[in-house]
């Protein structure tokens, strides 16, 4: 990562960040024209563009990684894209449909990076559960058309400010840092940013080189044969991916399973206690009893 | 054999999640209705399990897609008790707006009258362009309908 990459993004972050402002609802609510939105969406695009040109390109020789790093490519500009739509749109149930594009976006970036039965589940439970609940409230609450409140935002200068700031910082931390490696020495002939940010499995077989290392037995736990991707730690040779998460989950974190089948049950008394009118201890109204 | 999930690659995920992030807290800010601030908060989770699940993979271990599947059960959570609320919030204001509670705020912090502002400057008519509704013909009375022979047989 480069000076010259590091000038790119903040071009390209500025752009984004002027594209949002401009298609933001005003903050008292006044209509925009069709130029401010036009214009808007050109900045948007060119900040979109100048963010993807600050990614790694893949590489080109094997087609395969070529076309993989070429979805990265469709898969993160969706995501991102369908992303400032969903915070940008007037309507609430165009922000819901936006935002089922982001996931379907994010899934696909999950299939890119090994996580097949994740992307079925993000998309089953996002897109196929809470998007159809949002829309369920979306149309019991809102049901005369825009409200003012859709059409102002709140201080969105100051928000995009903030938030675009966040994002350029994130952006500088990542592609520019530096600093002396913190952990064991780099095994080998590990050089660059790698050597930086070593692998567990790494770390694991330098501890394991020291005897007396306390750290040992701890890694020794937590890198059970079952947490790994791979068979034997050896890259060439997968898991399957249902079965592989299967037997970390049930074998490594079945406590996490218990513990999330209790907030599910708990969110489920809770949904029912918040939304039932009718509430316990309290005398019926002389209007309710009339009726009785 | 090296692993062709470089560090390269996770920082093309690192920055796709931070952009997620920044603009579901950007929508969480800038917006006012209660919903779209809820789908921008599940956005901001987005970023974040896109994030783990890259960390995982670089590390070769199971912990992001684990964290992830714990981030969907509390995410789906969240969503079924925010739209309780915010069904009982609706019941009680009639309005989605969040600026209409900030009764709740902490003692000796300014309020904003964004919504009567709001409500000055742009009135509730539409407003011709882009974000105009189309206008549809009333429906008027219900006409007398004329009476069939069948039905009458029937009668």
């Amino acid at each position: 990562m480069t000076t010259g990459s590091l000038i790119l993004a903040t071009i390209g972050i500025l752009f984004g960040a002027t594209g949002t402002y401009l298609l933001l609802p005003h903050r008292l609510g006044a209509a925009k024209t069709r130029t401010i939105y036009i214009l808007g969406a050109v900045f948007a695009s060119l900040g979109l563009v100048g963010f993807l040109a600050l990614l790694s390109p893949p590489a080109l020789s094997p087609l395969g990684d070529f076309i993989a790093g070429s979805f990265f490519y469709v898969f993160a500009g969706g995501a991102i894209g369908c992303g400032v739509m969903t915070v940008t749109s007037r309507n609430p149930v165009y922000s819901a449909l936006w935002f089922a594009a982001v996931v379907v976006s994010v899934a696909g970036l999950f299939l890119l990076a090994d996580a097949q039965f994740l992307a079925a589940g993000s998309v089953i439970v996002y897109a196929g559960a809470i998007i159809v609940t949002f829309l369920f409230v979306i149309m019991l609450a809102q049901m005369e058309g825009r409200a003012v409140y859709d059409r102002a935002a709140r201080s969105p200068g100051r928000a995009v400010f903030t938030s675009f700031l966040l994002l350029w910082s994130l952006t500088y931390c990542l592609a520019s840092v530096r600093g002396k490696p913190d952990g064991p020495p780099p095994a080998g002939e590990l050089a660059g940013p790698e050597a930086r940010l070593l692998r567990g499995r790494e770390i694991a077989g330098f501890y394991q080189l020291a005897e007396t290392n306390e750290g040992r037995k701890a890694l020794e736990h937590s890198l059970r044969p079952t947490s790994s991707l791979y068979v034997e730690a050896d890259p060439s040779k997968p898991k399957p991916n249902v079965a592989g998460l299967g037997e970390a989950l049930y074998a490594d974190h079945l406590l996490t399973v218990e513990l999330a089948g209790s907030i599910l049950f708990a969110a489920l008394v809770a949904a029912v206690l918040i939304a039932n009118p009718k509430r316990a201890g309290v005398p019926p109204t002389p209007a309710a009893a009339v009726e009785v | 054999m090296t692993d062709p999930f470089t560090i390269d690659l996770l920082r093309n995920y690192l920055l796709v999640g931070a952009a997620l992030f920044a603009l579901g807290m950007l929508g969480f800010i800038a917006r006012r209705n209660l919903i779209v601030m809820f789908l921008s908060a599940e956005m901001m989770l987005q970023g974040v399990a896109l994030s783990l699940v890259a960390f995982g993979r670089y590390h070769g271990n199971w912990s992001g897609q684990v964290f992830t599947i714990v981030i969907l059960t509390v995410a789906a959570c969240e969503a079924s008790i925010a739209m309780a609320l915010v069904v009982v919030l609706f019941n009680r204001r009639s309005s989605l707006d969040v600026t209409l509670w900030q009764d709740v705020r902490e003692p000796g912090v300014e309020t904003t009258d964004l919504a009567d502002e709001a409500g000055e400057a742009a009135p509730m008519e539409p407003i011709e362009g882009v974000e105009s509704y189309p206008h549809l013909t009333p429906a008027g009375v219900e006409p007398a309908h004329p009476i069939q022979p069948w039905t009458e047989r029937r009668r």
